[in-house]
């Protein structure tokens, strides 16, 4: 957790979060049916909780990229969605200035049956923007996406390759003053990544704040000026990306090295030997 | 230059709890300024159930006609004495019916089927059972095709009284949304909820007097109960479905007749209200959607 409270005062911030934290009842968790619930209502059972974060202080001012690391399951996009406005906090505050764009996965509220151009206009809808400006929008989206007369034909007859290619059109054609990425550089085949990455580094040129999720330490330590490590749902370590990539390495061969010695002291054989 | 037109500020305090009123200013704040969104989600619904089937959108047309024959051939056989102009005694419950269950099975499952949307994008999740429910409007609309068709079989029981459907039909949708609200965020915690619907709504259709009219039921020894007697009355479905045979169909001896202005009205009355708390029971899960789902 960061022991500096952020100043409350100042207001050029992008994103401030003070005392942030979720919390998951896994009364209702996925897919469970009805007549667990029940039982467990009636048997008055204590309903599990789960914090994915928890005392989060984080604030990001104007012209600020800050990458946000660690392990699988610490809280990293749950932390982008409270950002992004999909979940809401269940303790504390946070204060988002500014439009916001969330590059969470791609292809999100496609319909299959509807043209790609359809679609287009579906998922402007879906994002907010105003319908003329989807319409005006569209023109750059088809052609940034390339996929010539398939874009009048039902998503259904797309490949995976192609679907991701108009996701990715459509959310990056939004010019946003923040900017949220969650590891979306791992879409598509190798020229397409190439040339979506030359897009996100014009976003971050032109967006005002950006908070990325990624496991790429290179892109972190290359266009972030700062970096957060969270670990089980708290800020473990905030500052200079080198320092915090460090740190975040040493956690993970230390994690590496107990859950090794757990395995032996078991009596199983490693199953990753390195 | 930026193009979202989402509110440029989002302040979230966990600690502020939206007032019921709150929460219903903000839902008919969602409807109104999402109101492409809907669109678009009913043409694609209309696109895509005409898409796959050989005869496309004239199943629009057929589902109701088929059923029609159904029911006459089942009460014939059952009952050897049906009512005069029997057909068109029922399809004029069958249509409004068919939207109702149309309406209320394809919202059960539209939060739950958007759940990796919900998860990626902060938009009003109030849009999608909304959708359902305004795509059926259009089979209701189709339907009135095969409706007409009837009409001519029965040219004696034709009156200027049809041009009244659409405002019975404001009524039914009214009701319609708000049970779609309900049904679509409930589905969300207990994912059983669309068997349940499906059993409900077969023994709703059975209690209401859609194969039969609400009179018959005097005849019964049961509904000489007060309280079943009311029930059966005050059943939404048995005021609309003698409101809508009213101005289609009349009485077996006599033509079509203006319906019942005043249980309408406390219909409507009363569903606006019961939109008003389930929009507001809607708000109040929504947050929780994105971490259930």
């Amino acid at each position: 957790m960061s022991d500096r409270p952020p100043p409350i005062t100042e207001t050029d911030h992008a994103i401030q979060a003070s005392d942030l934290g979720v919390r998951y009842s896994l009364r209702f968790s996925r897919k469970k049916s009805m007549q667990r619930t029940l039982s467990q209502l009636l048997t008055r059972e204590p309903v599990e909780q789960f914090w994915a974060l928890r005392h989060v202080a984080l604030r990001v001012v104007h012209g600020e990229s800050l990458a946000v690391i660690g392990p699988n399951g610490a809280g990293k996009s749950t932390l982008l969605q409270v950002l992004a406005g999909i979940i809401s906090p269940s303790e504390g505050i946070v204060d988002v200035r500014g439009h916001v764009s969330a590059l969470l996965t791609l292809g999100a509220g496609f319909d299959v049956e509807l043209s790609g151009s359809e679609n287009i206009l579906l998922a402007g809808a879906f994002l907010g923007l105003d319908d003329q400006v989807t319409r005006d929008l569209q023109p750059g989206i088809i052609e940034y996406a390339d996929l010539g007369q398939f874009i009048e034909a039902p998503l259904k007859t797309y490949s995976s390759g192609m679907r991701a290619r108009l996701g990715f059109a459509i959310a990056t054609s939004v010019d946003p003053d923040i900017l949220l990425l969650d590891e979306v550089l791992a879409t598509g085949d190798a020229s397409f990544r190439a040339k979506s990455k030359e897009r996100v580094l014009e976003l971050v040129g032109g967006a005002k704040a950006i908070v990325l999720v990624t496991h790429d330490m290179e892109w972190v330590r290359e266009y972030c000026n700062r970096a957060v490590l969270i670990e089980h749902g708290q800020i473990a370590f905030e500052g200079d990306p080198d320092e915090v990539v460090a740190l975040h390495r040493e956690h993970t061969a230390d994690e590496k090295k107990r859950k090794a010695a757990d395995a032996s002291a078991a009596g199983l054989a490693p199953v990753i030997a390195r | 230059m930026s193009v979202t037109s989402e509110a440029p500020a989002a302040f979230r305090n966990a600690a502020a709890r939206p007032t019921p009123l709150g929460l219903l200013t903000e839902a008919i704040r969602d409807i109104s300024s999402r109101r492409r969104l809907v669109r678009y989600l009913v043409q694609a619904e209309i696109k895509k159930r005409g898409a796959n089937t050989l005869l496309g959108n004239i199943w629009w047309i057929l589902d109701p006609l088929l059923l029609m024959v159904v029911y006459v051939v089942l009460v014939t056989i059952i009952t050897t004495r049906a009512l005069p102009d029997y057909p068109l005694f029922i399809f004029a419950a069958i249509l409004p019916w068919k939207w109702f269950t149309a309406a209320v099975t394809d919202a059960t499952g539209s939060i739950v089927n958007h759940h990796r949307l919900i998860k990626q994008i902060a938009f009003p999740k109030i849009v999608l059972p909304v959708a359902a429910t305004t795509a059926g409007v259009v089979g209701f609309a189709f339907g009135l095709i095969p409706l007409a068709a009837i009409m001519l079989l029965y040219p004696h029981r034709l009156t200027p009284l049809i041009l009244l459907i659409p405002i019975i039909a404001v009524v039914q949708y009214v009701f319609t949304v708000a049970v779609a609200i309900l049904v679509a965020a409930g589905n969300v915690f207990f994912r059983d909820l669309g068997n349940v619907v499906r059993h409900l709504l077969r023994l709703w259709w059975y209690l209401s007097p859609g194969l039969y009219a609400l009179s018959h039921l005097d005849g019964i020894a049961l509904f000489e109960n007060p309280v079943l007697r009311f029930i059966a009355h005050a059943n939404p479905f048995a005021v609309l479905f003698e409101a809508y045979r009213s101005v289609i169909y009349g009485t077996p001896q006599g033509s079509p007749m203006p319906p019942d202005w005043a249980s309408l009205a406390i219909l409507f009355v009363a569903s606006t209200v019961f939109l008003a708390i389930a929009s507001v029971a809607f708000k109040r899960l929504e947050p929780t959607f994105a971490k259930v789902l």
